[in-house]
């Protein structure tokens, strides 16, 4: 995709969500989109490990919780100013990413994803155990000071002012990305994925790009993190529990990664779906199981894939042509 | 203190190898690591609970395996062997889907609420062991499991499917073997797995109470084990089953505080130490 | 002071109680095709993974010019110009051929990697097909864009391990024709692994036989031909 075309797809996608602020009334609506794209930037961080890793984490609510727990511990502590908080907090979390990538993503295949779990449930036992700062099971509330960036909390946590925060973030998550995926570090990534053996044989060292992937994937995790503490000033241990991470994981595979956006899509679509059940929400683990088994097996590249494929109907390219005639 | 512990962690170990040799089995054989496997314990302790409700607790500890195998054929046929050419990863997501199935399922058939079953008359007593009183329903816990295991080795070691079912496992790429019908053996090896799941889940109705969240933390367990004894290893499962029922029994007496997190210490040391597990090969 | 571009010496690799080869010493002068050949299972492939790094030897070393590289990994070899290509075709499958060509140039540290990148696509006939998905390409061009990759960043050394697997007797002699003309024009040189007489034969300048993981016949062509123990272990009748 040219740099044109992104900077008008950020362009139109900006006054999507202004519009959507701007005309959606219903406070309850707007808190449920709101919501909704949250877990979009948490399942965007997910869908980058398995897009440019080949990756799948079963364990990263521990960076998705540990953003709203760093906070809320500094801000209990007083050691520096919220905003000061936030920035520190997610490039703790980075530099952990970094560190616990480098050495897990030796771990092959699918017991990368069961020691992710692990890890996962790790942090989880020891949050809902520790008493004295974190309050163990119960959770913390996080103490926002009354001003944050220079805004005042009561602006910045209004229904349709907070969904326009959350939509910023989340466009402008996803151009980054999509500038840095387009650089050598989103060839060098791509190819490892494809073909690590090849890759080292053309003189690319596997590793750090691999711990990179995770350490960034972390990092935008980490964002969600910030985002949902903010909206709810509120963090318990269920934030780190693994069903959590299992959850997004689902909303990306359902969304499809192949697409950056694709797991955002899934976030939005799961929230809205479980909105529409209203009375069968108590059932919502079947119909969502049953989803999700129905797209892998029909279709593995989700609505993103399905949406793109129905495109390239529209608009057959000669370059496909020309590889068909071989 | 210690003994208790130590015969509770011995007790926990026989479960975990009940509950792994049919992850281990089925991942030998079809590569998947089945998501829903604690799920599977799960139903096949609720079947057991209604059974023996109805019935008798003897009568469960046979139906409950029996149903929770014909789930596994079934699995086998229209799931596992549909999907044995995708990519490894997207049929653990189908088993994830599969687990969530399954928990709205128990969750709208039997509620809620933690249950209990009664221990069977015929073991609800009290033996001394080394100067410990300890409930003789736990030792039979322990029989059970000593003879799954038992039984396990033997078919692996002198039939002719275990010999099979052993080379598969330890060569993935060994697809035919003169004489072998494999689709047919695939799902009598996921049936046996899954029966295994729910024969660990009426075993341990009577001293475990059942609740929705039961899957969640004996499939963590069990997923720990496996991984450190190496995918698809049996006699790796048996180790490391045994290995972990141990350093949880003698840490919650020694480290009360950290005894939670000693089996991901070591799942996560272990496989730093080799990543492809304990009795995994280095490739 | 010798000229070779590569020199492996006493080189042995054993596992478990195997001995897949078992000190093979050979050399590489500049702008040589060496042709390497033997029945399945004498250890060729291996000995193209101890020169590249891909297994550790047990024994012995591996020279590239007047540099150890025998403690280096592949890509610290790679990066010296040592280069393999893959009996199994391995490449990039989601990547256009041009996109990782250029990244493996690249990778080299070659200021202009794009038109490196060109140029050995040209050489290849892969021009036509650069903005191709590697997975979309056949079976004989997924083989070149292999080669491709080894190619570019001018190594000194390629070792290819069976290129011709798999390809029509047209396409084999197409390959055969390439490999001759690039020794001489990208001043490389090559260490051959493969199963068709005929092309060994007809492009090496020297050929080493190897049986159970040792050499038991080097020189060139027509007088490992007529070696006897050569006609007895391998050629056989038809040689």
């Amino acid at each position: 995709m040219s740099i044109q075309r992104m900077s008008l797809n950020t362009l139109a996608a900006l006054v999507i969500g202004a519009v959507i602020a701007l005309t959606v009334s219903s406070g309850t609506v707007l808190s449920l989109l709101t919501q909704a794209i949250i877990y979009a930037v948490f399942a965007i961080g997910v869908g980058l490990l398995l897009r440019q890793n080949g990756m799948v984490s079963f364990g990263h609510a521990l960076y998705f919780g540990a953003a709203g727990y760093g906070i809320g511990i500094i801000l209990q502590l007083g050691l520096m100013p919220a905003e000061l908080a936030i920035v520190v907090t997610l490039a703790a979390i980075a530099i952990v990413g970094l560190l616990f990538g480098l050495v897990i993503v030796r771990v092959p295949g699918i017991a990368f994803g069961m020691l992710t779990l692990a890890i996962g449930q790790m942090f989880f036992l020891t949050a809902s155990r520790a008493r004295g700062l974190t309050g163990g099971a119960d959770g913390m509330s996080i103490d926002w000071p009354s001003t944050l960036f220079g805004i005042s909390q009561s602006v910045l946590l209004r229904p349709a002012n907070l969904f326009m925060l959350c939509w910023i973030v989340l466009v402008g998550i996803i151009l980054l990305l999509a500038l840095l995926l387009r650089s050598r570090f989103g060839s060098i990534t791509e190819a490892v994925r494809d073909n690590e053996e090849r890759a080292r044989f053309i003189g690319i060292s596997t590793l750090l790009p691999r711990a990179a992937v995770y350490a960034l994937s972390a990092l935008v995790t980490g964002v969600g993190g910030v985002l949902s503490a903010l909206n709810t000033g509120f963090i318990s241990p269920e934030s780190l529990h693994w069903s959590l991470s299992g959850m997004t994981l689902m909303m990306v595979v359902v969304g499809g990664y192949k697409a950056l956006w694709g797991p955002a899509l899934g976030a939005v679509v799961y929230f809205l779906f479980k909105d529409i059940l209203g009375d069968y929400a108590d059932h919502w683990m079947a119909i969502f199981g049953i989803a999700l088994i129905t797209v892998i097996v029909f279709s593995p590249t989700g609505i993103a894939g399905a949406l793109q494929k129905l495109r390239f109907r529209h608009q057959a390219t000669p370059a496909k042509a020309a590889v068909s005639s071989h | 203190m210690l003994t208790i512990n130590l015969f509770n962690g011995l007790v926990y170990g026989t479960l975990l190898i009940v509950m792994c040799s049919g992850l281990a089995l089925i991942y030998g054989l079809r590569r998947v690591v089945n998501f829903a496997h604690g799920s599977l314990y799960m139903l096949g302790a609720y079947i057991g609970y209604s059974v023996a409700a109805h019935a008798d607790f003897w009568v469960a500890l046979f139906v409950a395996p029996a149903v929770m195998a014909a789930i596994g054929v079934v699995l086998d046929r229209y799931g596992f062997r549909l999907l044995q050419d995708r990519d490894p990863l997207t049929v653990v997501l189908v088993t994830f889907g599969l687990l969530l199935v399954i928990e709205d399922f128990v969750q709208t058939v039997w509620g809620k609420s933690n249950l209990s079953l009664a221990t069977p008359d015929a073991l609800n007593f009290a033996v001394n062991l080394f100067g410990t009183q300890v409930p003789a329903y736990r030792i039979g816990v322990i029989v059970v499991g000593a003879a799954v295991a038992l039984g396990l080795s033997l078919w692996l070691r002198f039939s002719r499917y275990g010999l099979f079912v052993r080379a598969a496992s330890t060569d993935p790429t060994t697809t035919s073997m003169q004489g072998v019908n494999t689709d047919a053996l695939s799902a009598g090896v996921v049936g046996l797995g899954t029966a295994l799941a729910g024969l660990a889940g009426v075993v341990s109705a009577p001293f475990m109470s059942l609740s929705p969240s039961m899957s969640a933390d004996v499939i963590i367990d069990s997923f720990v084990v496996v991984v450190i004894g190496g995918l698809g290893s049996l006699a790796g499962a048996f180790i490391a089953a045994m290995v972990l029922g141990m350093v949880q029994a003698v840490g919650a007496v020694y480290l009360p505080d950290a005894s939670v997190l000693l089996p991901f210490v070591l799942m996560v040391a272990i496989l730093i130490w080799r990543p492809a597990g304990f009795a995994g090969s280095r490739t | 002071m010798n000229n070779y571009v590569l020199q492996a010496e006493d080189v042995a690799i054993h596992y478990g109680g195997v001995k897949a080869v078992d000190g093979v010493s050979l050399t590489l002068e500049k702008g040589q095709i060496r042709g390497l050949i033997g029945p399945n299972g004498a250890g060729k492939s291996t000995v193209i993974d101890a020169i590249t790094g891909r297994r550790r030897l047990t024994r012995g070393k591996v020279m590239l010019g007047t540099e150890d590289v025998s403690a280096l990994g592949v890509v610290d070899r790679r990066m010296r110009g040592l280069s393999r290509s893959f009996q199994r075709t391995s490449v990039f499958g989601q990547m256009s051929v041009r996109k990782q060509v250029e990244l493996a140039s690249h990778k080299m540290g070659v200021s202009d990697s794009a038109a490196d990148a060109d140029a050995v696509l040209e050489e290849l006939d892969l021009r036509p097909l650069a903005n191709v998905i590697a997975e979309d390409l056949g079976y004989g061009e997924q083989r070149r864009l292999d080669l491709a990759l080894a190619l570019v960043g001018h190594p000194s050394v390629l070792l290819l391990d069976e290129p011709m697997a798999g390809l029509s007797v047209q396409e084999s002699h197409d390959l055969a024709h390439h490999l001759t003309a690039l020794t001489s024009r990208r001043d490389v040189s090559v260490l051959l692994v493969e199963h068709d007489m005929d092309v060994v034969f007809g492009i090496s300048d020297v050929v080493t036989v190897f049986e159970l993981g040792r050499v038991i016949a080097s020189g060139a062509p027509s007088d490992v031909r007529a070696d006897p123990r050569v006609r007895e272990a391998y050629l056989g009748s038809a040689a």
